[in-house]
């Protein structure tokens, strides 16, 4: 096994990346200034605590906006792009026939680009969250710690969840353009259409039930399948599980839900949230986001003549 | 053992053939050229030994291993140097040296690697920088750390300068002579020549040519044009005297004290050993000997896309009888 050999040179080759310096850049400046703006200017010192940004969610039913989802908006298309490309790039320019010269197997260089290149985003999220940290201290705002440190890793794996997504489009994809216009679409599909998309299936399968057998499915099944399916995507998965340390499982799993779904299922969560939707169910589904494009990009990868 | 044995083996890409029914053993310590126009299955069958592509059909082994389901240890002990590959362009020398010795978990330091290729100067540069040449030696580098039993060439000397190409055989002759194996794919002819033990040759996905150099320049039927300029004795007898001879095709008188004799390659001797048994005094002697492009084309005669360059007739001139018969590398270099 030398994924060591090939994680230490993706690390070596992707933090010597501009586009990664000035993302890392970007990061810091939206994480620390904001940070900075809202602690040091906006708010009284009273109400100098991490909750009051990052705890924030606020969900209109046609549009919810937070700084957290913003977070995670941003370092889901730094980490995609720190990866789409790392496998076809290679392809294009003829360097994997060094990579693959070596002794290195398939398994080798997809498992050692994944841990080389998240690392390398790990490390720029870092860099963000210690600034911000200095930020913090000298606004003197409360760092309730026991929020704000699990938020970190879960940024830090939403990071991660990211790079994997981009890892496995790399090595299924067959040329850099079917790879950046999966990314791109993926990126998209997430960020603005996953709602409509979420939304939609209940839709289909309602009229289809009627149309097999008359069934119908009651209006409460279908709100809870289109929120099921709408955590099914990372970014709200990073919302949703980043809400529940500021608020209870039951405001957490409706924080980006629609008026009508919060409606219809409020009354449920509040005296029990079903196990699916616990806060441990939609960590699975968010660290299966790291293993599952890894293990099928790989298995394209692996059959493909080069 | 053999070193790299291909048996049977059928490449199809959707529908083209790009290698078919191939079967080829290279001995361990050898050094193997592998020539063939463009096009011609080189490279892929160089990508089937170190399992880029995998054979639609047939068996690939090299170092006594399954080159698909035991590519990693193929790959460990053998050294590579693909065509057409690319640096990393942010990484320096030094980096990509260090990653090929890890990949290979070898034990030899980088420096030694580096100064062996002539980058020690250049190691702390990002490879992007570096000219075709540097890259080309880096590429070298990386293939020579861990001491492989099998060195894979493709194409090697594209991109170098002369001097370049010279240190590139050098570095390979010293390989072979260690006993290394060597599979050494290329167009540039005179290299393949100047270093290979066995030649074969390839042409629309099929080897249609493996032998000694010699061993093809007989099969080959490509003549071999002597000229030489009497000093003293009768040009008449001379020229019955050589056409009695076994493998000379054609004699002429072409001055008044030289001849042109068109013969077989391994006649050439016996002309002049004949000439001077018989007291006929040699003064000057040229060979126009079929080098290996003539050899080339006489196996690829159907094939056009070949280089108009290797059409060009390499020439050797000798004026010393006894080594006359001998190639040297001066006539074929101007390429």
């Amino acid at each position: 096994m030398t994924w060591e050999a090939v994680a230490t040179k993706e690390f070596r080759d992707a933090i010597r990346s501009r586009w990664l310096q000035g993302a890392t850049l970007v990061l810091t400046i939206l994480l620390a200034g904001t940070t900075g703006v809202f602690f040091g200017v906006i708010l009284g010192s009273e109400a100098r605590e991490i909750s009051n940004l990052f705890g924030i969610f606020i969900n209109l039913g046609v549009f919810n906006f937070s700084f957290t989802g913003l977070i995670g908006l941003i370092l889901g298309f730094i980490a995609l792009s720190t990866t789409y490309g790392s496998i076809t790039d290679e392809r294009a320019s003829g360097s994997i026939k060094l990579l693959l010269s070596l002794p290195n197997d398939r398994q080798d260089v997809v498992i050692g680009k994944f841990l080389g290149r998240t690392a390398v985003v790990v490390a720029s999220v870092l860099i963000a969250f210690i600034i911000t940290f200095m930020i913090l201290i000298a606004t003197g705002t409360s760092l309730q710690l026991g929020m704000f440190l699990p938020h970190i890793a879960l940024t830090v794996l939403l990071g991660i969840v990211f790079a994997a997504i981009g890892l496995g489009i790399s090595a299924g994809a067959d040329s850099n353009r079917e790879a950046t216009l999966s990314a791109m679409a993926l990126y998209l599909i997430f960020a603005l259409l996953w709602g409509a998309v979420a939304s939609g299936i209940p839709r289909i399968l309602l009229a289809a039930t009627n149309q097999v057998n008359g069934l119908s499915l009651s209006e409460t099944t279908q709100a809870t399948i289109a929120l099921g399916l709408s955590y099914l995507n990372p970014l709200r998965l990073y919302e949703t599980l980043a809400a529940q340390l500021y608020s209870s499982p039951a405001t957490a799993r409706l924080v980006t839900a629609s008026l009508q779904q919060r409606a219809l299922l409020a009354p449920q969560f509040e005296s029990s949230v079903p196990p699916y939707f616990s806060g441990w169910a939609l960590l699975v589904v968010f660290i299966l986001w790291v293993i599952l494009p890894i293990i099928v990009g790989y298995s394209i990868f692996e059959r493909r003549d080069l | 053992m053999s070193a790299i044995e291909f048996d049977g083996v059928t490449k199809v890409f959707d529908d083209i053939t790009a290698v078919s029914d191939l079967s080829l053993r290279i001995e361990t310590g050898e050094v193997f050229g592998f020539l063939g126009p463009n096009g011609a299955g080189k490279s892929t069958t160089i990508n089937m030994l170190l399992d880029f592509v995998r054979p639609t059909t047939g068996t690939v082994t090299a170092l006594g291993v399954d080159a698909h389901t035991d590519s990693v240890a193929v790959r460990r002990r053998t050294g590579v140097l693909p065509e057409g590959f690319d640096v990393y362009n942010r990484l320096s020398g030094r980096a990509h040296i260090e990653f090929a010795i890890d990949s290979k978990e070898a034990d030899v330091t980088p420096a030694v690697i580096l100064d062996r290729v002539g980058l020690t100067d250049a190691a702390d540069r990002p490879a992007g920088g570096y000219s075709k040449g540097m890259q080309q030696r880096l590429a070298l580098g990386m293939a020579l750390s861990g001491d492989p039993d099998l060195l894979i060439l493709d194409e090697p000397a594209s991109g170098l300068d002369p001097a370049g190409t010279k240190a590139m055989r050098d570095i390979v002759r010293k390989e072979a002579d260690s006993g290394t194996t060597v599979f050494f794919s290329s167009h540039v002819l005179e290299q393949v020549e100047a270093v290979c033990d066995r030649v074969g040759i390839m042409q629309a996905g099929e080897l249609i040519a493996v032998d000694s150099i010699d061993g093809l320049r007989e099969t080959a039927d490509v003549e071999t044009v002597v000229s030489l300029t009497l000093d003293t004795g009768d040009v008449d007898t001379a020229v019955d005297m050589i056409s009695d001879i076994e493998g000379v095709d054609t004699v002429m008188q072409s001055g008044s004290q030289s001849i042109q004799v068109s013969c077989e390659s391994a006649a050439k001797t016996t002309v002049v050993t004949k000439l001077d048994t018989a007291g006929i005094d040699v003064t000057d002697f040229e060979t126009e000997s079929a080098s290996l492009e003539d050899l080339f084309l006489s196996y690829t005669d159907d094939n056009h896309t070949v280089d108009s360059a290797t059409t060009k007739r390499a020439t050797n001139r000798s004026t010393d009888i006894s080594t006359g018969s001998s190639e040297t590398d001066e006539g074929t270099a101007e390429q």
